[in-house]
């Protein structure tokens, strides 16, 4: 019997992929752990392998189709193996020819494969009217961003128009610029849409405000220094001053709880525990991948988690959980050389901290102009949930840790 | 223990009964007040009586037809006495129904007249008993309206409620109005044998109907002998020995027709007698309770639903009022929605639409389209001998949604509720043609007028 190839489940939150690309042909031969194909879902795009040795008999789900999770999307076999009545079920496909027919299966072409109860369409398992759904299509509105009034959340056509008058007078899209040889559209991808969405909402929903302070960076430089070969030789890892910096304001974060609350229709959520979130940049968008319970781990550990995190990032291997959960966010554009910036508060935490590069400058010191190494960090904070005063209580905490990292000792 | 929301709900039809058990079932402590017996006019005096005659009507049509069958029915006698008994057997047992589902809620029920003494308070006229209540939902229904001219209030001249008490048949009958209760009442005594007359003052009979429709239903009634007369304004009715001269007079030119009786079915009007909602304030408008969307009335813990507010006056309608209404009474915000409201006429062939017709589709949409799917195209209907009628939809062209499905034809009124449910989920034309109907039943005629707007129909040139 063929083996079915299933959309997988990667972590709780993925309901459904999308396969951007089958790395082989159908009927070319694959062994058990080669890549079979790549799925992107919201969050990440994923290399996901042959669960064997054999052929690729039958690609059920095309590339640029979502499906839900569980659907088979396509059928490994054995070398000769006669797959040529294989339906996406799995069963002998109804009219299969009978022995002495001669009438080929009919490749599917584009099949949608839905499970029972699933609404079909290229949605997958949204609950929307059919007219709704026509609305939606022919006005390029994305039904995942449409807030479903109808009984059970359904979306109605009704809702479908209220987002249309959401967006921008003149609710119909523009009629695309003739493309010339210089222009070119590159469709959206899953990870883009949902960056756009988050970035927006953060602006939208929250009233966020800004404070900045410049840092002595000094200590921080000369402790990376002093702890870089011991924990080489103990985590195989090079500390970065990111990693450091990590560090310090979970320690921190730890005095000022209300900085690592979350903002609730009942009420401010206190989080127990400190998950970092730490903004990176992949070659497809900007990430936050997560180190958990941060407060209880040492500048070893979080070295190798975040030298962990970066591997699984280029090699497209971030599952769900990796990327999810932080409860605070820091954002770091040394290597860019920028001095200052704000960041966009990662949803739904309360703040985030971006941190600027470290440059020499000439600073007053004891009535002497000296030259040091100075950094700037920007705290982006929900007012909402905090005050202006407590804020600056916790960047005041943070330039005394960071200035003299032995305190986060004490 | 919280103490019960206590509701009170005056008239135990079928816009009272339905609200009082739904409100037991969230839990409320509730009382129904009823000055007459439950059921209300639907189960008593309207839907249910008309339709056991209305059947007992089918039933000789059967026996007319039965050689078409190739069984022979000579001999049969229609016993009007027996007939309208049996009717009343019917009414009996479903009004027994409702009173045992009332005492299964542990529902109180009061017989007697409601009137408000304040806006929480009721008295019961007879008792004098007060009752003091959270939550009020009024549900007196409606009567039958009467025009006013000379001789209107003639011996013989009957509203719906006193057609349903004869015993004996009439030899002749004229009917005062060609709407739903009009050509009802038509189709009965015409199959029983009664020759029967009506005048319409409108341009067709059924106002509100698609008129395509209309005219259809007109064209059969008239096959079946009922002879019709539209835009007819009546202007007196003579009592004489002979009958019932009544006089109309149609684009000025005036005539008379006889009857042994003269049915008056002219529509009904809210029923408030006695209530003593001026008492208290509540707001009416053209004679009916004035509700907002969630049938509250202008005193905010008093609600109204069913024939008492106005509008369309149809049962399922007012059940559908009165579950939205002592929801909202009982803590939640769901707007009644009046989108796909059926509406059904139990002649034969029946009649059934539910949402635009073409006429109001035509003026409300630039682009309307037309799928239209004959009854004698379809086995089934064949096979029952029942192939008059058509299946008529109205969509719009731009995403094809289906804004009216109009049916005249066998079954009609069971058939609609497959459109109620489709246009309530927004449906288009695609998912009603594609929807894989049963083989072989009357439903195919719906798919395949479907058809006709989404590729064309398989049984049809």
């Amino acid at each position: 019997m063929p083996v079915e190839i299933i959309m997988p489940k990667l972590g709780l939150t993925m309901t459904e992929g999308q396969i951007v690309e089958w790395k082989i042909k159908e009927g070319e031969s694959i062994r058990k752990g080669d890549i079979l194909f790549v799925l992107e879902t919201e969050k990440v795009t994923y290399d996901v392998e042959s669960p064997g040795d054999g052929i690729l008999a039958k690609i059920l789900i095309q590339e640029g189709k979502s499906v839900p999770v569980g659907t088979v999307v396509g059928y490994l076999a054995r070398p000769g193996e006669d797959v040529s009545g294989l339906s996406p079920a799995g069963l002998p496909a109804a009219g299969q020819a009978s022995s002495d027919r001669e009438t080929p299966p009919c490749p599917p072409e584009t099949q949608e494969v839905v499970p029972p109860g699933s609404e079909e369409g290229p949605q997958g398992r949204i609950k929307a009217s059919p007219l709704a759904k026509k609305t939606a299509a022919a006005n390029y509105v994305d039904l995942r961003t449409v807030k479903g009034t109808g009984s059970g959340g359904r979306i109605l056509r009704s809702d479908v128009e209220a987002e249309l008058g959401r967006k921008k007078s003149g609710a119909d899209i523009p009629a695309m610029p003739a493309a010339t040889d210089e222009d070119r559209l590159v469709p959206f991808s899953g990870m883009r849409r949902a960056i756009a969405k988050k970035m927006l909402a953060s602006k939208v929903e929250t009233a966020q405000t800004y404070m900045s302070v410049t840092v002595d960076a000094g200590n921080v430089m000369e402790y990376r220094e002093a702890l870089l070969p011991l924990i080489e030789e103990q985590y195989g890892v090079r500390a970065t001053i990111t990693d450091l910096m990590m560090k310090i304001t979970a320690s921190a974060i730890r005095m000022h709880p209300i900085i690592n609350t979350r903002w609730t229709d009942k009420g401010l959520l206190y989080l127990k525990d400190v998950h970092m979130g730490m903004a990176m940049a992949l070659n497809e968008g900007l990430i936050v991948p997560v180190i958990r319970n941060i407060h209880d781990k040492g500048l070893g550990q979080i070295a190798r988690d975040r030298s962990d995190l970066i591997r699984k990032g280029k090699e497209n291997r971030f599952l769900p959980d990796d990327i999810s959960g932080s409860t605070f966010t820091l954002s770091a554009m040394g290597m860019y050389g920028i001095e200052q910036f704000t960041s966009n508060i990662n949803l739904p935490e309360n703040a985030i901290l971006a941190v600027g590069a470290i440059i020499d400058k000439p600073v007053a010191q004891n009535g002497a102009v000296v030259i040091r190494p100075v950094m700037t960090i920007t705290l982006s904070y929900d007012h909402r949930a905090i005050d202006g005063a407590e804020a600056g209580k916790f960047m005041r905490t943070l330039k005394s840790f960071i200035e003299k990292p032995i305190r986060i000792l004490a | 223990m919280a103490s019960k929301t206590r509701v009170t709900i005056i008239g135990g039809g079928i816009g009272g009964y339905p609200a009082a058990i739904r409100a037991a079932r969230m839990g409320a402590a509730v009382t129904l007040i009823e000055k007459d017996v439950l059921g209300g006019t639907c189960l008593n005096r309207g839907c249910i009586p008309t339709k056991a005659l209305l059947h007992a009507g089918e039933v000789v049509h059967t026996m007319q037809e039965s050689e078409i069958f190739g069984i022979s029915c000579k001999g049969y006698a229609v016993d009007f006495a027996a007939v309208a008994k049996r009717k009343d057997t019917v009414v009996k047992q479903l009004r027994i129904g409702v009173e045992s589902l009332l005492k299964t809620k542990k529902i109180r029920m009061i017989k007697g007249t409601a009137t408000f003494k304040d806006a929480s308070t009721l008295r019961i006229l007879e008792t004098e008993e007060e009752l003091a209540s959270d939550r009020i939902l009024i549900a007196t229904g409606s009567s039958p309206s009467r025009l006013k001219f000379e001789g209107a209030d003639g011996p013989d001249v009957l509203d719906s409620t006193r057609m349903l008490e004869l015993t004996e048949l009439p030899g002749s009958i004229v009917i005062i109005g060609g709407g739903v209760i009009g050509v009802e009442f038509a189709q009965i005594f015409s199959r029983l044998g009664v020759r029967v007359t009506i005048l319409e003052a409108m341009e067709n009979l059924i106002p509100g109907f698609d008129g395509e429709i209309a005219q259809a239903l007109e064209k059969s009634l008239e096959g079946a002998g009922i002879d019709i007369m539209t835009r007819a304004s009546v202007t007196g009715i003579s009592h004489n020995a002979g009958g019932n001269d009544v006089r109309f007079r149609i684009d000025g030119k005036e005539s008379t027709v006889t009857g042994d009786k003269v049915v008056m079915a002219v529509g009904r009007r809210p029923e408030m007698a006695g209530l003593g909602v001026e008492r208290i304030g509540l707001a009416t408008e053209k004679g009916a309770l004035k509700v907002d969307e969630f049938m509250q009335t202008s005193v905010p813990h008093i609600y109204a639903a069913g024939d008492v507010t106005g509008g369309i006056m149809l049962a399922h309608m007012a059940a559908a009022e009165s579950e939205c209404a002592i929801r909202n009474a009982l803590g939640e915000k769901r707007p009644m929605s009046y989108r796909t409201v059926p509406g059904c006429i139990y002649t034969s062939p029946e009649v059934a639409g539910v949402g635009l017709t073409e006429e109001a589709a035509r003026e409300r949409y630039k682009d309307v389209e037309i799928g239209r799917f004959p009854f004698f195209a379809c086995g089934k209907a064949l096979v029952i001998n029942r192939t008059a009628g058509i299946v008529k939809i109205v969509s719009e062209k731009k995403y094809k949604e289906v804004l009216g499905v109009h049916i005249i034809g066998p079954r009609a009124t069971d058939m609609i509720a497959e459109a109620v449910l489709g246009m309530s989920l927004e449906m288009t034309v695609e998912e009603l043609a594609e929807a894989i109907h049963p083989h072989p039943t009357l439903t195919e005629a719906i798919a395949e007028s479907a058809m006709t707007l989404h590729g064309g129909a398989i049984h049809m040139p």
